[in-house]
């Protein structure tokens, strides 16, 4: 399976400039969606469905939780999401957020090649499949 | 225990108070036969007239003296007047006897018509005289000293010793005792009396002196014995020969015998007095012991910071200590003999009957034995937390239930502060452990981007990537700088001085006017120079710091004409100072997150740390005040309040 859309929702803008950049690098093919907090992203949402998510947790107005719920609640077809955490040491974080069964896995800030390589291998699974998030090991 | 000791002391009480009565109704009883001679009592028993009119009215004088110096210790010159009375007759009487002269006392008050035991008609017989003076004695020095005495407990053992042999005499019919002349001759009813009013004089007050009752008593016992072994003596003498007859007759010696019989009752009379001697001392220790530790007891209760309140299976008020009216606002008065349920509030006010009966009816038991946090009531209808345990006490005819009371609202309100400040400080080390990170994590992203860029030659591209990276690290800079001034806004020593309020608001703007923007705002200051306020200085600065700097940050960039007002004035003792713009505002909703830690409300504006309101709220609160946010029409308007002190305490 292909990726052909990406959307990134991330407050800051220098992470969504090396979401961007990171993205163009691995499939410049892909197009790349952002938007700056979670009310936004659920803007972009209703108007179209990315193959994949790229969330970041701690937004103004709406943050990364927020918009998990609203997206669970409102929206019958899910893209899958990958959480993008600040530090991946705060437990709690980690497990609310995989607490969906459409967020597929976590990654620490800042993402990388490896992390959409990694990414992509997951969404050819089929979604049922328990995964491992890569980074919990030690 | 206690109940029987009260009883104990009632009897004595009654006993006491009934003695001078006693010898008022009986002296009256005989001056009234004496008066009325009534013939068949003459007759029948002429006993009666054994007491003279003389001693009849005597004791009457003595038993109304006796009232008042002795047991009330009241009107001490009619006691005296009186006692005198009785004393001088018998004086005048004793007189008579020795000398065998006759003053004419017997005579003269009343003539007698019948002559009973006595050489002269109407004469006191001497020991009865002995007594009469002897008591006086004792109640004149009553009445003068106005307590008990040592020089009276001896004179009430005189009266008491020869009264009661006399009684004894009766009671085994002794001959000696009444006949034996002219010293031993007292009227049963007179030494009746004697006896009383000598005990009386012995033992009320005894408790005041300090001397033991029962010891007394005890002394009393051996001493009437040896007089009634001595009175036995005699008429043994007396009737030697006759019973000499009586008894060689069967064989056996008399004396011997007799004294076999007054050995072995005087050991079994002196094993009672020792035993019942013993008995009463040990009942004295054991209630002494008993009156010492309900003292201890009382102390602590009396003196306890918790509340102790008793009621009765019904939930009256049978008890509280002092502590209660502090913790509920009532008086001991007020809540004694009430129901119990006027000290709770609502829910459990009801449900306190059904507690009450449920637990009579099926024994189980709510809060009996265990304790529990509940509510209490105050007089003034204020409901605070307290700690409450009960326990239930069975007395020998009723149920009653003790309960200790403790107000934990003091507690609560630490706990509360407490678990308060330690969310804080959670919340705190959250935010700070991810916004700390967040810039460092975007600048290791941009710099391997930098290095990729480089490696591919793309180095035009490079420049906004710096750029950025350094953006990245003034916001962290900035999170750091915020954090210091936090901690330095909760630690910091300062004294305080005079802050000329206009004067650090326009030396902030000039300070801040290198901000985005800044020099598009139109300012405008209403403050008064002179206006001054007295508080830690850079505190204050702290404040004015984060107001200023908000309303230049969210200003509203599509404005043409955007806009701050300052404006600062004593109001109601109170220094208000205000600052409107005409900027973003806050989105309707979320006022309540304006003031928490690591809220940003902006969306476009990410350069905030979160911080700001909060530092801001921390140090107004440090200094005494209170920050508040109103939306305007157009922008937002935030009102700080710091409360003038001018003769401040510190």
């Amino acid at each position: 399976m292909r990726i052909k859309s990406i959307l990134t929702v991330d407050d800051d803008d220098n992470d969504l400039f090396i979401c961007a950049y990171t993205i163009r690098k691995f499939d410049p093919e892909i197009t790349t969606l952002t938007a700056t907090n979670g009310a936004e992203a659920l803007a972009v949402l209703r108007t179209t469905t990315p193959d994949a998510i790229i969330l970041d947790i701690n937004m103004p107005v709406m943050n990364g939780f927020e918009f998990l719920e609203h997206y669970a609640r409102e929206f019958s077809v899910h893209a899958p999401v990958v959480a993008m955490l600040t530090s991946s040491h705060l437990n709690a974080d980690r497990e609310k957020a995989m607490g969906y069964y459409f967020v597929k896995s976590y990654f620490e800030k800042p993402l990388t090649l490896t992390n959409l390589r990694l990414m992509a291998g997951l969404l050819g699974l089929p979604p049922e499949r328990p995964l491992t998030p890569p980074g919990s090991a030690p | 225990m206690e109940a029987f000791s009260l009883r104990y002391e009632h009897f004595w009480k009654v006993a006491a108070h009934s003695i001078g009565w006693v010898c008022i109704v009986i002296g009256g009883a005989v001056l009234l036969a004496w008066w009325l001679r009534p013939e068949a009592l003459a007759l029948s028993m002429p006993m009666v007239y054994a007491m003279k009119f003389n001693t009849a009215l005597c004791f009457v004088a003595i038993g109304f003296a006796f009232n008042l110096a002795v047991i009330n210790g009241r009107q001490a010159a009619v006691a005296l007047a009186l006692s005198a009375f009785t004393g001088s007759i018998a004086v005048a009487n004793l007189l008579q006897h020795m000398f065998a002269i006759d003053f004419g006392i017997d005579r003269l008050l009343h003539e007698p018509f019948i002559t009973i035991g006595t050489d002269s008609p109407g004469r006191m017989t001497p020991n009865a005289a002995v007594c009469l003076a002897l008591v006086s004695a004792a109640i004149i020095l009553t009445a003068v000293m106005r307590r008990n005495s040592v020089a009276r407990v001896i004179l009430g053992l005189i009266v008491f010793v020869i009264a009661g042999s006399a009684l004894l005499g009766y009671a085994i019919g002794v001959e000696s005792s009444r006949n034996w002349r002219p010293l031993a001759q007292m009227p049963l009813h007179t030494a009746f009396c004697f006896s009383l009013l000598g005990s009386g004089l012995i033992f009320i007050g005894a408790r005041e002196r300090g001397y033991p009752r029962s010891t007394i008593a005890a002394a009393l016992g051996a001493l009437t014995y040896l007089l009634l072994v001595l009175l036995a003596y005699m008429e043994m003498l007396s009737q030697d020969t006759k019973l000499s007859e009586l008894l060689q007759a069967s064989g056996a010696n008399p004396r011997s015998t007799l004294l076999g019989i007054v050995l072995l009752s005087g050991a079994l009379y002196a094993g009672m007095i020792i035993y019942g001697f013993r008995s009463a001392q040990k009942y004295r220790d054991v209630a002494s012991q008993l009156r010492e530790s309900e003292k201890r007891l009382a102390a602590i209760i009396e003196t306890a910071v918790d509340g102790f309140i008793t009621i009765d299976d019904r939930g009256t008020v049978i008890a509280v200590n002092p502590a209660c009216e502090k913790i509920f606002g009532y008086r001991t008065a007020e809540i004694l003999q009430k129901n119990v349920k006027m000290l709770m509030p609502a829910p459990y006010r009801a449900a306190h009957d059904q507690y009450l009966e449920t637990y009579k009816a099926t024994r189980r038991a709510g809060i009996i034995g265990v304790g529990r946090e509940v509510e209490g009531r105050r007089k003034d209808g204020s409901v605070f937390p307290l700690d409450l345990s009960v326990a239930k006490v069975e007395l020998d005819n009723q149920v009653i239930y003790s309960g200790i009371v403790r107000d934990i609202s003091e507690r609560k309100k630490y706990e509360k502060d407490l678990l308060e400040a330690n969310a804080e400080l959670e919340e705190f080390s959250y935010r700070t452990s991810h916004d700390l990170r967040s810039p460092i994590a975007s600048s290791l992203g941009l710099l391997s981007i930098a290095r990729d860029m480089i490696e591919t030659n793309a180095t035009e591209e490079l420049k906004p990537v710096l750029g950025r990276i350094e953006t990245s690290f003034r916001k962290l800079d900035h999170l750091i700088q915020n954090i210091i001034s936090l901690t330095r806004t909760k630690a910091m020593e300062e004294t305080e001085s005079r802050i000329p309020i206009a004067h650090v608001v326009r030396e902030t703007l000039d300070r801040l006017y290198y901000m985005e923007n800044a020099g598009r705002l139109r300012i405008d200051i209403a403050i008064d120079d002179d206006l001054t306020i007295l508080r830690k200085a850079s505190r204050f600065q702290i404040i004015i710091d984060n107001l200023l700097s908000n309303a230049i940050k969210y200003q509203d960039p599509a404005k043409a004409d955007p806009e701050i007002r300052i404006g600062a004035a004593i109001d109601d003792g109170n220094l208000v100072l205000t600052v409107a713009d005409n900027g973003l505002g806050v989105e309707p909703g979320s006022e309540h997150l304006l003031f928490q830690m690591f809220k940003r409300l902006h969306p476009q504006h990410s350069f905030g740390s979160g911080l700001g309101l909060y530092i801001l709220k921390k140090s107004v609160e440090q200094l005494g005040g209170t920050v508040s946010y109103n939306r305007l029409q157009e922008g937002s308007l935030f009102t700080v309040t710091l409360p003038e002190r001018n003769h401040h305490a510190h």
